[in-house]
């Protein structure tokens, strides 16, 4: 299965960038317009994926990768196997938003939201098609090291485990930072019956760490 | 060699280690030196298999990826080659130490520093010269920048032959962007020993790249393919030996000579090559290597005319200097988007200026450009120590501009240009100046040419300026430029460069001249101009002589340029009715910069300033913490309120004056954290505010923030910080600020900070947002 970007969604931009309701002049509109044209062009999205099947102790079998943590566990309550997935917009994206910093900010923050608004697209048709793959079973949500208690430390093991860099190009630094910055890694578990999407919330969210929202003490109503 | 010339490489390491118990995840080549029988027994089977050059288990040995594992690289890789040694025994194998990607993004996407990476390829083949290494191989690369670290890595520090191949997706183009004739024309510039591909797909999909590979040069090829495609849900590879071998067969029909196996295969595999491969290689005539000029992700064939634009350059211009001398890179490497966007196909880079330190600020602005712009470079300067900084800055095949026929001058920059694989514009002038005849400019070309053919340079990366000279002053010199740009494409089949604007000078409406200079040089044979790109009428001559010389095949460039033609902007009419303010407030750059110029008719620098742009600054901001508008407005209209600053500044720079400036901020985003975009939005809105910011960057190191907070002296300092991970460097920053003894005020912002949080780590303020950063500046320097 290809990785899919089908659509960046307009509201959802609007709130990344911190839009509440209001008028939205036609300057910006057709600025949005515009940056969501770039940023299609310019994406190429890739993802990896790879199954495996739990311990009894939670970890990968024939790995030493041990999911950390309450959390996880309870999503993983019913599964006895676990997708491990990584997806990305590659590095044109990076360079369209790092070139946009310097010639044009407005265009920039646009492009950011955008990024966004782009990398959850591509990840929800990835678990949309991993969903039909593996029917009748069922999928859990995404769980992405960092979310609950999992510490985020987890990133460099799931790394090595699914050889995200040398299979979709995306890097991770010493501080636990993905390259480009619009990727993301996560864990699905696979079950026999039908799972609550018990994670959705801002926990699950890729934006939690930076979401404008939640640091106001509200939320974006996604969920 | 069994083969005379066949040579049979090794297949997979790691899965086959796997095989035998290594742990999915675990480190391979700790297995080098606690079961050091197991790596030498996997190697047997391919060395019994066929393989004639085994590659090292050290494929991750570097200093990054083994910390913590209780060996040094150095021993790691020792290992990895007494294994190989002991599997080849006394067969005819040589011995390769294999090195893979570090694993850190490298500068500008990432954060290592090209410097940093070229330490932890050193510390390796260094290592493995010394453990007994044949030859280096650099496998599985995708950026260009990083080998180029490796290569030069390994041809300063050591005699091994280097091999380098490289991993690219279905596209043509490896995760960062590389193109297969950037990867060729950059690696055989290098001096590199033979080039291929490796991992990635599977050998049915690597044949078209190899077969555009061997267009752009002719060094040996190689070829070590995956087992075709993975099961995604298994990673289990698809295809068997047999298909494999069938497979890859064509190749040899393209003059590959180098054959192995990466992911999924086994020692099956590589008995399955040894066998099918003929005991005579094909006889293969190589096409002869197109060439080119190069970033690691846009090539400029020189196939036509290539617009070289010249806009980075001091000469000339104060508001330029001004900027080289308050090291504002932003407003450099502005000018080569600029020009990209008119239809620039290659940047001359000049950044030479009395009291500048040359070769430190062309490595910063070779980097900076490279972060923002694709397009190859050309190094300009006459200094051979800027030149050789940028050269070795440089990611991909860059010129220099210039020698000229002086042998000291041939002596000292030809064989940088050697070195680094660039191609140089020898200029026809020498000690006794510029000849007055075309004949004595064809002499120095020749001399220059043997010159640089003399020092190993390949002819085709000669390019020859025959020189303009201003046809007010010298009106006969324009005929015999162009007769000696004939004669040296003609006769002497070089490329040529010409700097045409000069031309003009003294004449009034000088592009009519310029852009009729322009049009009879090509024809002449010109094909690399040196123009200003954001002259619209340059580049409409361009368009059409490509049409005309046939080019731009069915004028498809040409008709693009003209159909997308935008009407042409109105200009904004002194005393239209919008306000200065309101001018801001809607985002309109082109009529905030045409009131403030009216403003400055009647009003001094510093009261536009005070009266205009900041109160009309002030009105956006209030509006945006009411949230009646959001951040994209609130940065135009910062935006707008530049292109104000933007003129004050060229006024004051003009008069020559020291510029107004409300104080200076320094910005960091902290060590280990490369999300800047917040502290780029702060410091857009700052700089709006009439604040010299001095940005050090992200990812930035505590001492250099404490240095500069000390060499600067500035009263406040601005730090970012966007993730839980990073915060804790933001408080090491504070805490080494406060220790200096340096009472700067210190604001901190970013998405996990809290007005509580900020202050438990010591910061003075808590900015929750551009606006507020800019009333804490307010506060502190007034």
């Amino acid at each position: 299965m290809e990785a899919r970007l089908t659509e960046i969604e307009r509201n959802q931009v609007l709130q990344y960038l911190g839009y509440r309701g209001g008028g939205v002049s036609a300057e910006v509109e057709a600025d949005i317009a515009r940056c969501r044209a770039q940023l299609m062009a310019a994406a190429k999205p890739r993802a990896a994926w790879r199954l495996f099947s739990l311990t009894d102790d939670g970890a990968l079998a024939g790995t030493s990768f041990v999911l950390q943590g309450q959390d996880i566990r309870l999503l993983l309550h019913d599964c006895t196997e676990v997708i491990l997935l990584a997806a990305t917009l590659g590095s044109e994206v990076e360079r369209l938003i790092r070139r946009a910093q310097v010639s044009n900010m407005t265009d920039a923050v646009i492009l950011d939201a955008c990024g966004s608004a782009a990398i959850e697209n591509v990840c929800d048709n990835l678990c949309a098609d991993l969903a039909a793959t593996f029917a009748p079973r069922y999928l859990t949500d995404r769980f992405s090291p960092g979310y609950g208690d999992m510490p985020l430390s987890q990133q460099a093991e799931l790394f090595g485990v699914l050889d995200v860099t040398r299979r979709i190009g995306v890097s991770l630094s010493a501080s636990g930072l993905m390259l480009p910055q619009k990727s993301v890694t996560a864990l699905v578990g696979v079950a026999d019956r039908p799972q609550k999407m018990r994670h959705r919330g801002c926990a699950a969210c890729n934006l939690f760490e930076n979401c404008a929202f939640r640091k106001e003490g509200s939320n974006c109503g996604a969920f | 060699m069994e083969r005379s010339e066949l040579i049979i490489l090794d297949g997979a390491m790691g899965t086959m280690l796997q095989a035998a118990g290594l742990p999915v995840g675990q480190l391979p080549e700790l297995w080098n030196i606690t079961e050091p029988e197991k790596v030498t027994a996997v190697q047997r089977q391919y060395v019994e298999a066929g393989s004639r050059v085994l590659y090292t288990n050290t494929f991750g040995a570097n200093r990054h990826k083994v910390s913590g594992c209780g060996y040094s690289p150095a021993e790691l890789i020792a290992g990895g080659v007494r294994c190989a040694r002991a599997a080849a025994g006394d067969k005819a194998v040589r011995v390769a130490l294999d090195i893979g990607p570090i694993g850190q993004l490298l500068e500008p996407l990432g954060t290592l520093r090209f410097e940093d990476a070229y330490d932890i390829f050193k510390e390796m083949v260094v290592a493995g010269e010394q453990a007994g290494a044949d030859l280096v191989i650099f496998e599985t690369m995708s950026d260009l920048y990083e080998v180029k670290a490796a290569v030069l890595a390994a041809k300063e520090n050591t005699k091994l032959p280097v091999w380098v191949t490289m991993t690219f997706e279905a596209s043509g183009r490896t995760f960062v962007g590389a193109t297969v004739p950037a990867m060729a024309l950059t690696l055989t510039g290098l001096g590199v020993d033979a080039v291929g591909f490796n991992c990635s797909l599977g050998p049915k999909e690597l044949l078209p790249m190899i077969s555009e590979l061997r267009q752009w040069t002719t060094l040996p090829l190689i070829l070590k393919p995956n087992a075709g495609l993975p099961d995604p849900a298994t990673g289990a590879y698809g295809i068997t030996p047999e298909d494999f071998t069938a497979e890859l067969l064509p190749a040899l029909s393209m003059g590959v000579k180098i054959f192995g196996g990466c992911c999924g295969t086994t020692p099956d595999f590589i008995r399955a090559l040894n066998q099918a491969l003929p005991a005579e290689p094909p006889l293969v005539k190589r096409p002869p290597a197109k060439n080119g000029v190069c970033s690691a992700t846009c090539t400029a064939a020189l196939d036509g005319v290539r617009v070289i634009g010249e806009r980075i350059n001091p000469t000339g211009k104060r508001r330029f200097q001004q900027a080289l001398r308050e090291g504002d890179i932003p407003y450099i490497i502005e000018r080569g988007i600029e020009q990209q966007d008119a239809g620039a196909e290659i940047l001359d880079v000049n950044v030479g200026l009395p009291g500048i330190n040359e070769p430190e600020m062309m490595v910063r602005v070779v980097k900076a450009l490279q972060s923002v712009v694709d397009l190859p470079l050309q190094i300009d300067s006459s200094d051979p120590a800027a030149i050789e900084a940028g050269l070795r800055a440089v990611n991909g095949k860059a010129i220099v501009n210039s020698v000229n026929g002086n042998a000291e001058v041939l002596d000292a920059i030809l064989p940088l240009c050697k070195k680094y694989g660039a191609a140089v514009v020898g200029l026809c002038m020498d000690h006794d100046g510029i000849p007055q005849t075309w004949q004595g400019r064809v002499a120095i070309a020749e001399r220059i040419l043997n010159a640089a053919l003399s020092h190993g340079m390949k002819r085709e990366d000669v390019f020859i300026d025959c020189l303009t000279l201003t046809v007010s002053a010298q009106q006969e010199q324009a005929v015999e430029t162009l007769r000696a740009v004939r004669f040296v494409t003609e006769e002497l089949g070089l490329h040529t460069v010409l700097g045409v604007s000069n031309i003009s000078f003294g004449l009034p409406a000088r592009e009519n001249i310029t852009v009729n200079f322009l049009t009879q040089a090509m024809h002449a044979g010109l094909d690399l101009p040196i123009v200003n790109p954001n002259q619209a009428a340059v580049m409409d001559a361009v368009s059409a002589f490509r049409v005309l010389s046939g080019q731009d095949r069915d004028a498809e460039r040409y008709i693009q340029r003209f159909a997308n033609a935008a009407a042409p902007e109105s200009v904004p009419q002194a005393g239209s009715r919008m306000s200065l303010p309101d001018a801001i407030m809607r985002g309109l750059k082109a009529e905030t910069a045409a009131l403030t110029r009216e403003a400055l008719e009647t009003q001094s620098e510093m009261d536009v300033v005070n009266t205009l742009l900041i109160p009309a600054l002030d009105r956006v901001g209030e509006r945006y913490e009411k949230q009646e508008i959001f951040l994209p407005q609130l940065i135009n209209a910062a935006n707008a309120a530049c292109e104000g600053f933007e003129v004050i500044k060229k006024q004051i720079a003009k008069q020559g004056r020291d510029s107004v400036s409300k104080g200076k901020i320094i910005l960091a985003t902290v060590q280990g954290d490369i999300h800047d975009i917040g502290k780029n939005i702060v410091r857009v809105v700052l700089e709006n505010y009439g604040y010299t910011v001095i940005d050090l960057g992200r990812d930035v190191p505590v001492r250099e923030v404490v240095d500069a907070v000390i060499r600067e002296d500035v009263r406040l300092v601005g730090l970012s910080a966007l993730m839980t991970t990073t915060v804790v460097s933001m408080a090491e920053t504070i805490a080494a600020i406060r220790a200096s003894g340096h009472d700067c005020k210190i604001m901190v912002g970013g998405a996990v900070l809290t007005p509580d949080y900020a202050e438990e780590i010591g910061a003075d303020f808590y900015a929750k947002d551009a606006k507020q950063s800019a009333d804490i500046a307010r506060q502190v320097l007034g």
